[in-house]
Formats: C-alpha cells, sequence, structure tokens
C-alpha cells in the first residue's frame, strides 16, 4: 500500500488528514474509535480521551513503569506505545482488572492484604506489572519476583509488600 | 481502653488505590481541559534579550502562548521561610531575568498536550548570559554564617560548653569530613495543576502538602481574596518535601485559565521536576569528636556548608539533630550556607537530619574503632534522658531499647569487630553496621470538625494532607477508637481547604497535630452525646441521635502545640508555618531509630547488596501500626537510595542537572532490597501529647545511611566519606 492509499483509507490506524489519526481499539472489553493526533502516547489517549485515568504518568520515558497496561496480554508501558500501535489490538488496565460484579483481582486484594502501596500513585502499574509477572511465570521465587518487578519504581519504598503480595496472589491465581 | 496499642487494620484508602480510582489532580479528564506545557531556559543565568513566540502561535490547537511581555501584573508570593508561600522567591516569567537553568520561560496553553508540547519547543529566545556558580566550591559563590544572619532569631545556634576546648585536650580524636550530593525527591506523581474558574472564584486540583500555601499564595499573587480559592489536595503521589510549598507553575496555570476562558491542566515533566523545584542541596560536614579512654564523649563539634540559591537563604539546622544524638559533654554547631545559581534547594525527606545524622553516626563509628569499642556498646555509654542543648529533660527517649531490641533480633553478638573478618560462603565480604537517628517532635496547630449523623456515618475533617504516610488511616483509627464506631463508618476529609486550615504535613508532625485534635473533637462529640442522652439512653452515636430525634451532631475545637500563644491560629488560617517544637519549655521532644544493616559484598564485582535491615523505632504510640510498619519499611530503602544510589549530577558548564530523569537518576529498585524487619518500642509519650505519638516518617530515614557505610567500612576496611557509596569506591 502506498503513503497516498494510507491516507485515504478510512480503517483504523491511519492519517486522516496529516494532523489526526483515527484508532480503533478494545479497551477492557469495550471497543473505541477514538480520533487522535498521531504523536498522542497510548497511555495519553486511555487518560485523556477515554478518562481512564488508573494508567499514570510518572516520567513519559518507559522508566519508571508507573504507565504500565497490558496490550493483547503483555506489559507494555503504555508512555512508550504510540496510540497508533495499539490499534485494532486489545488492551487491559487497572479499571478492566477487577471482575465485572466488582469483585478485586487476587493481585488488587493482595495489595491490600500486605500493604503493598503509600500513595498508590504507581499502584496501578505495580499490579499490572504483578499480575503479567505471574502469567510469564516470573513469580515461581522471591528473587524472580523482585528481579522482574524492577521495572516498576515505588518511591514511597512499598517493595517488601509488594513482592509479598505477589508471592500471596501468584498461589492464588494459579489455583483459580 | 486508650492505654491499649492501636490493631492491626487496613489502610483505609488501599481499596480506591488498587482499583486506579481517579484521585490524583491530574486524573482531570474533564472535555474542555486545555493542556498547557512550558518553554525553558536553555542557558544558567543573565536575561532574555528576545523571546520570538510566532510559530508557536502558528500551531494547531494553540490557544494561549504565555511570558514576561504579556502576564500583566502579578505580585510577589514570597519564600515560605521568609514569611510568604513559595518553595522560592523567585516567580518566574515576570521579569526577563534568568536565575537558574530550566526555568520557565514561556506556558503554552493548547487543546491538545502534544500541540502544547510542540509550540513549546518553537519558542526562540535570545539571551545575555552572565557567569554562574552552581557547586559547593565554585568560583563566584558566597558563603554567609547563618548565625550572621536573622535566621538565629529562629534558630538557634547550638553551643555547649566550650567543645574546641574540650576536642583539644581529648585522649581520643576524630576529625573527618563527609559530602552528601544533590539529590532529588522524585515523588512518583509529577507536579501538577488542573485551575478552573468559575465567574470569580477560582478551584486548583494540585498534589500538594500544603494546600493552605497555595491558596494564600495564589491570592497574594493575583490580588484575589483568599475566599474566592478552593485548594483540593485529596491525595498527593509521595511529596517527600517537594511539595510543600508554592510551586512554579500555579499561579501561572491560574492566569492561562483566566486568559483562555477555559479550565487548564499542567503536568510538569520529569525534568521539570529536577529543574524547577526543590531538591536536597549539597552539604559538606567536617565532625569533631573527642573522647576519654574509656569511650565517654567529651566534645563534639559540627560545621556543615549547605547550598543555597543566591535570591533566598534556606536555612541550615542540621547541628540542631546531630548535637542530640548522645549526652555530649560540650558540642558546637557551625551553619554556614553558600550562595549558588539555582532554584531555592528545599526539604526533602529528613532534609537535615539525614545528612546529620550520617556524619554523625559515621564519626561515631569511627570513634568506636579508634576506641576499639563494639558501636553498640558505645552508644549504649553514652545515652542520655537530659537534652544536651538545652539541659531540658526529655520528654521520651527510648534509645538504649532500640538498640538492644534491634542488636537481639539481628543478632549483632555474632559479630565480630574486625574489618573484613566476615565472609559468605561464596566468598563476599560481609559487613554489619548500626547508626542512630533521630528528628525533632514537632506539632503544628490544627482545626478539627467532626460529624455524626443518625445513619452511623462518622466524618472527621481536619488539616493534614495524605500523600501515602497513612494519615487518613490514622484518623479513621482513632475516630473508630473513641467514638466505639466501626471503622468502615469514618470518613476522614483532609488536603482540602474548604473543610478545614490546611496547615502544611511536612516534618512528620502530621500525626502528632491531626490525632490528639481529632481525639478532642471526640471528646467533644461524646460531651455533646451525652448532654442529648440524659433522657437514659445509652448506645452508639447513631442511636442516641435517633432517640432524641436528631439527624446530625456537629463539633468544632482547635488544638495548638504546647506553649503556642492563640495568635498562632491566625498564621494557621493565613497559611503561614506554625512550627511548635521541639523544644517545649519545660522539656524536648524527639523520635528515635536504631538500624542494623547486613551488606554484602561481591567478591568479583565488587556489587554492595543489603540482604537484610532491622529497624526498631521509638515514634511514641503507634496510632495506625501497618501503615506505620510500611512507612518505616519506606525509610530503609530511602537510606539505601541514600548510600548506594542517589545523587543528581550537576553540571558545572552549562548549569542544571546532567540525570534529570528516572534512568539516570538512579532510585532503589525492587530488586535492590531485601528483608526489613521492623519494630516498634510504642510507649506513648503523654508529656508531648495526649495521643501520645511522636513524629515517624522523617525519622525513619535517619541513621540509615550511616549504619549502611558503616556495614561497608566493617566488610572492606574501607571508610568511604562521601554518599552515594558505589561500585569504583571499593575497587
Amino acid at each position: 500500500m502506498t503513503l497516498d492509499q494510507i491516507a485515504e483509507a478510512p480503517t483504523s490506524g491511519v492519517r486522516n488528514d496529516g494532523s489526526e489519526v483515527t484508532v480503533r481499539l478494545r479497551v477492557n472489553g469495550r471497543d473505541h474509535r477514538v480520533t487522535v493526533d498521531p504523536r498522542t502516547s497510548l497511555l495519553d489517549l486511555l487518560r485523556e480521551h477515554l478518562a481512564l485515568t488508573g494508567a499514570k504518568k510518572g516520567c513519559d520515558h518507559g522508566q519508571c513503569g508507573a504507565c504500565t497496561v497490558h496490550l493483547d496480554g503483555r506489559r507494555v508501558v503504555s508512555c512508550l506505545t504510540p496510540a497508533v500501535q495499539a490499534s485494532e489490538r486489545q488492551v487491559t488496565t487497572i479499571e478492566g482488572l477487577a471482575s465485572s460484579d466488582g469483585r478485586l483481582h487476587p493481585m488488587q486484594q493482595a495489595f491490600i492484604d500486605h500493604d503493598a502501596l503509600q500513595c498508590g500513585y504507581c499502584t496501578p502499574g505495580q499490579i499490572m506489572s504483578a499480575v503479567a509477572c505471574v502469567q510469564e511465570g516470573h513469580a515461581d521465587s522471591i528473587e524472580r519476583i523482585r528481579e522482574y518487578m524492577s521495572g516498576n519504581l515505588c518511591r514511597c519504598g512499598a517493595y517488601v509488600g509488594i513482592v509479598a503480595a505477589i508471592q500471596d496472589a501468584a498461589a492464588k491465581m494459579r489455583r483459580a | 481502653m486508650s492505654e491499649m496499642p492501636f490493631p492491626d487494620t487496613p489502610r483505609v484508602d488501599a481499596y480506591d488505590k488498587v482499583c486506579g480510582k481517579p484521585i490524583f489532580a491530574a486524573d482531570d479528564a474533564r472535555s474542555g481541559l486545555l493542556h498547557a506545557a512550558f518553554a525553558v531556559s536553555t542557558v544558567a543565568k543573565g536575561h532574555i534579550t528576545s523571546l520570538d513566540t510566532t510559530a508557536a502561535l502558528t500551531v494547531r490547537g494553540v490557544r494561549l502562548v504565555l511570558t514576561h511581555e504579556n502576564i500583566g501584573e502579578v505580585k510577589p508570593r514570597g519564600f515560605i521561610m521568609g514569611g510568604g508561600y513559595g518553595f522560592q522567591s523567585f516567580q518566574p516569567m515576570l521579569s526577563p531575568a534568568i536565575a537558574y537553568r530550566g526555568q520557565p520561560i514561556a506556558l503554552v496553553a493548547a487543546d491538545t498536550l502534544e500541540a502544547a508540547m510542540e509550540a513549546a519547543s518553537r519558542i526562540e529566545a535570545t539571551y545575555e548570559q552572565q557567569p554562574f556558580s552552581v557547586t559547593l566550591d565554585a568560583e563566584g559563590t558566597e558563603t554567609i554564617n547563618q548565625a550572621d544572619t536573622p535566621l538565629k532569631n529562629f534558630i538557634p545556634e547550638i553551643v555547649v560548653g566550650d567543645a574546641e576546648q574540650a576536642f583539644a585536650t581529648a585522649s581520643v580524636k576524630i576529625d573527618e569530613v563527609y559530602n552528601c550530593p544533590v539529590q532529588h525527591q522524585n515523588p512518583i506523581e509529577l507536579i501538577a495543576t488542573v485551575a478552573a474558574w468559575d465567574g470569580d472564584r477560582l478551584r486548583i486540583h494540585e498534589g500538594t502538602q500544603n494546600a493552605e500555601a497555595i491558596r494564600h499564595g495564589v491570592a497574594t499573587a493575583l490580588g484575589l481574596a483568599p475566599e474566592k480559592i478552593e485548594v483540593i489536595s485529596s491525595f498527593a503521589g509521595g511529596g517527600f518535601g517537594q511539595k510543600n510549598s508554592l510551586q512554579t507553575q500555579t499561579v501561572l496555570v491560574a492566569i492561562a485559565a483566566r486568559r483562555t476562558g477555559q479550565p487548564v491542566k499542567l503536568v510538569v515533566p520529569r525534568t521539570g521536576v529536577f529543574h524547577d523545584a526543590s531538591f536536597r542541596p549539597a552539604t559538606r560536614h567536617r565532625v569533631r569528636l573527642g573522647a576519654d579512654k574509656a569511650g565517654k564523649i567529651v566534645a563534639g563539634v559540627h560545621e556543615i556548608d549547605a547550598q543555597t540559591s543566591r535570591h533566598d537563604l534556606f536555612p541550615g539546622e542540621y547541628a540542631a539533630t546531630s548535637s542530640r544524638l548522645y549526652g555530649f559533654a560540650s558540642f558546637r554547631g557551625v551553619e554556614r550556607l553558600v550562595r549558588t545559581d539555582v532554584q531555592t534547594p528545599g526539604y526533602m525527606r529528613a532534609p537535615f537530619e539525614h545528612p546529620a545524622c550520617y556524619a554523625m553516626e559515621s564519626a561515631i563509628d569511627e570513634l568506636a574503632y579508634a576506641l576499639g569499642q563494639d558501636p553498640v556498646e558505645l552508644r549504649l555509654a553514652n545515652d542520655t534522658s537530659v537534652d544536651s542543648p538545652t539541659g531540658l529533660p526529655l520528654s521520651s527517649r527510648h534509645v538504649a531499647a532500640c538498640l538492644r531490641r534491634g542488636a537481639e533480633r539481628f543478632g549483632w553478638a555474632q559479630r565480630s569487630m574486625a574489618p573484613q573478618s566476615m565472609h559468605g560462603e561464596d566468598g563476599s565480604q560481609i559487613g554489619w553496621g548500626v547508626a542512630l537517628g533521630a528528628y525533632p517532635g514537632i506539632m503544628v496547630p490544627a482545626i478539627a470538625h467532626l460529624k455524626v449523623a443518625d445513619d452511623g456515618n462518622v466524618t472527621i475533617s481536619v488539616g493534614g494532607h495524605e500523600m501515602g504516610q497513612g494519615i487518613r488511616t490514622a484518623l479513621a483509627n482513632a475516630v473508630s477508637r473513641k467514638l466505639d464506631v466501626p471503622l468502615e463508618k469514618v470518613s476522614v476529609v483532609i488536603g482540602d481547604t474548604r473543610v478545614a486550615p490546611q496547615h502544611l504535613t511536612a516534618g512528620s508532625w502530621g500525626t502528632a497535630s491531626a490525632i490528639p485534635a481529632a481525639e478532642d473533637a471526640c471528646d467533644a462529640m461524646l460531651k455533646a452525646l451525652a448532654d442529648l442522652s440524659r433522657t437514659g439512653v445509652r448506645g452508639s452515636p447513631a442511636e442516641i441521635l435517633k432517640a432524641a430525634g436528631r439527624q446530625s451532631l456537629e463539633v468544632e475545637v482547635q488544638r495548638k502545640a504546647p506553649g503556642q500563644p492563640d495568635a498562632i491560629f491566625e498564621r494557621l488560617r493565613a497559611g503561614l508555618p506554625s512550627i511548635g517544637g521541639p523544644v517545649y519549655g519545660s522539656y524536648v521532644t524527639f523520635s528515635y531509630i536504631a538500624h542494623f544493616v547486613e551488606v554484602r559484598v561481591e567478591p568479583g564485582t565488587r556489587r554492595i547488596r543489603v540482604p537484610r535491615v532491622v529497624s526498631v523505632a521509638d515514634c511514641g504510640r503507634v496510632i495506625s501500626p501497618r501503615t506505620a510498619a510500611s512507612q518505616v519499611r519506606g525509610g530503609v530503602v530511602w537510606g539505601i537510595g541514600a548510600a548506594l544510589r542517589e545523587a543528581s549530577e550537576v553540571d558545572a558548564r552549562y548549569g542544571g542537572f546532567l540525570n534529570a530523569d528516572l534512568a539516570e537518576y538512579v532510585l532503589p529498585v525492587n530488586a535492590d532490597i531485601g528483608s526489613i524487619d521492623v519494630e516498634f518500642i510504642d510507649e506513648p509519650d503523654k508529656t508531648f501529647n495526649s495521643a501520645g505519638a511522636k513524629g515517624l516518617g522523617e525519622v525513619a530515614m535517619t541513621g540509615a545511611a550511616a549504619a549502611i557505610a558503616n556495614a561497608v567500612f566493617h566488610a572492606t576496611g574501607r571508610r568511604v566519606r562521601n554518599l552515594p557509596i558505589r561500585i569504583e569506591h571499593l575497587l
């Protein structure tokens, strides 16, 4: 497909008029069609266009992990993910983690039980990373949890609680 | 019942936090919101000679470019430590003056964040540059003895006996210099403001530790009545001192919102958090200790050179804590301030106490080795119940208990004294270190409003800001116990200028100030309920209300620090710091902690690991055990960061900081942290206040860096006197 053809195509993730693109994506099981500046990050799309503000901006450089979401089931830092890269894909954010009847995901409950948070700002990213850490099979030892959670900074220093929460939730997630 | 320890209860706001509820200022995503971005100075000092905004204004979606040329009249808002409201007195964008690299020179407001950022990048400035100095020893700095300034009226010099003379004649002497680098607080929540006007009323959402200073500072700057301004900061995503006053951007965002007629959101990028907000200044500490041959310390001299800015004197209070660690027979503190071309430095968790305890507790370890005495025994032998600088009794001091409990939990008795004498099975060098920390016991005035309703709901509204330390949980715990109502029925409204004056929350005074006020309100409520129930009805507040045919009952009380005049409440209402202590006429209050640390230094890489820490704290009564333990663990993580990781690299060539992001400014990550075992003495200090609570959030960090440095010495035989200690220092 040539650039001209892309410019004319009405489908998702392509440029409409040189300054905006339309992105079609599924977020927490719901389909969205959003017209954004092509420079928009997935994080800013979620926060500013869909009002899903659970994912946080802590650095905008992919360095702190506060913006972590799942893209097609894998964790990504949404501030370094162009929104167009998420077109036609599935995004899960912290708002989509609890079940539809309001029951918390075991990881969310474990974060409460182990006081694995203080200010709460990095918490959504920590929890999304923690769920992925278990699903990736990286939660089988304290050392591996620590290593695979080191992309998520917690300035309050809740790391001891975070590791304990992941150990606790990992066992429950395996049983589930 | 109130004499019993508090039960372990969950953090009351944890549910909202694990669900990612929109609780932070920048979570405002209302439609019609404009996004703002700054253009910043690329030079360190001088003035703007031309500012071209033409290209910026052509960017689609740009609504406003604000510069010093079109901003109109803005009045000075002052410096928080000089009777004003700002983290510094200097407000950028009011004139062509450039005081530091990274200072904002223009603000763009646009329909989208992308447009605002592009337009900001297209602003062209030319400058006339002037020579500048950004390090303690640079040419062109100016050194001021704090005792020669009016600051001596607020921060008394520490002079006990003739310490110089006692040092000169002491049998055993330590005389060393310790250096602490510039550091940045780096709460993960970026500094952010949302400002919205409704007619002539202004509402500001900002994560802050000081909503009242924002309110009054903006009112002063814009010439508005404070009653026209509401500031809401129900949650701050970490503060650590950086959010303790009016920031640069708040007034500018408010002006942009007024000018455009739309709400405006500005999220300061991480590099701006380094360059245009406060930071921990660089400090140099010369410590002299003299002791007799038995290990009795006869002299302490602590001289400090601390960085400040050209436009403000950020006061030094280092010796105020180092002099309190032991029963010094003589002591002298000398605080010097060094003017450099930076934004004004400020408060970062344990702002004076961490560097002071690092320096003094390193020196004490050196003294222990000079004497050949066990470091715990030396500390116990120099314990005191009298405040050395004032001669007054201490309201409580459980230092010996902290040391003994910590030593037991840690297994200190197994330690061999000689450096390089302990090894792991992998050949790593093992070091065990100990250090004390201390932090002044401070209280501020508070006004508490308590409402009970016939549906069982209880609402406590009081001054205080939740930034993760757990003050909301502590308040809920205290009110729940006093009124004997379920925890989940208690709502806590804080960080909101609409409900109560919001004094700065810092200095670990939050619990000691808000809890006694809340408990007083509960007492007043119980009395009011008793008056209502004279008919003989007994039971819960809701039952009493129902029986009396009342829907709700409200009381308000005010509470101040011991010895404060009633006029202090006017300062509180004016958003000015109204701090009492740690000297309270007839006694002195400090919190204390003892840290025991194991480090392992890997044989090949010389990498330093901290597999375990035991910390025992004396913070009076623990009001919220679960969040308190988290506070201490967090403080230890900060100590590990300070000892082994964190330094802001100053750019002496161009000004500013070279590692102004979260990859290059190295914070402790999960893999850096091992086991952190926390214990509390949990002895209430009823002399200090009726709740018996002393401060905790900052004492938790104090001494931790020294304990690590002392452990590194024990492991390697290397005494590193510059923080942070890194691999290259051990090669």
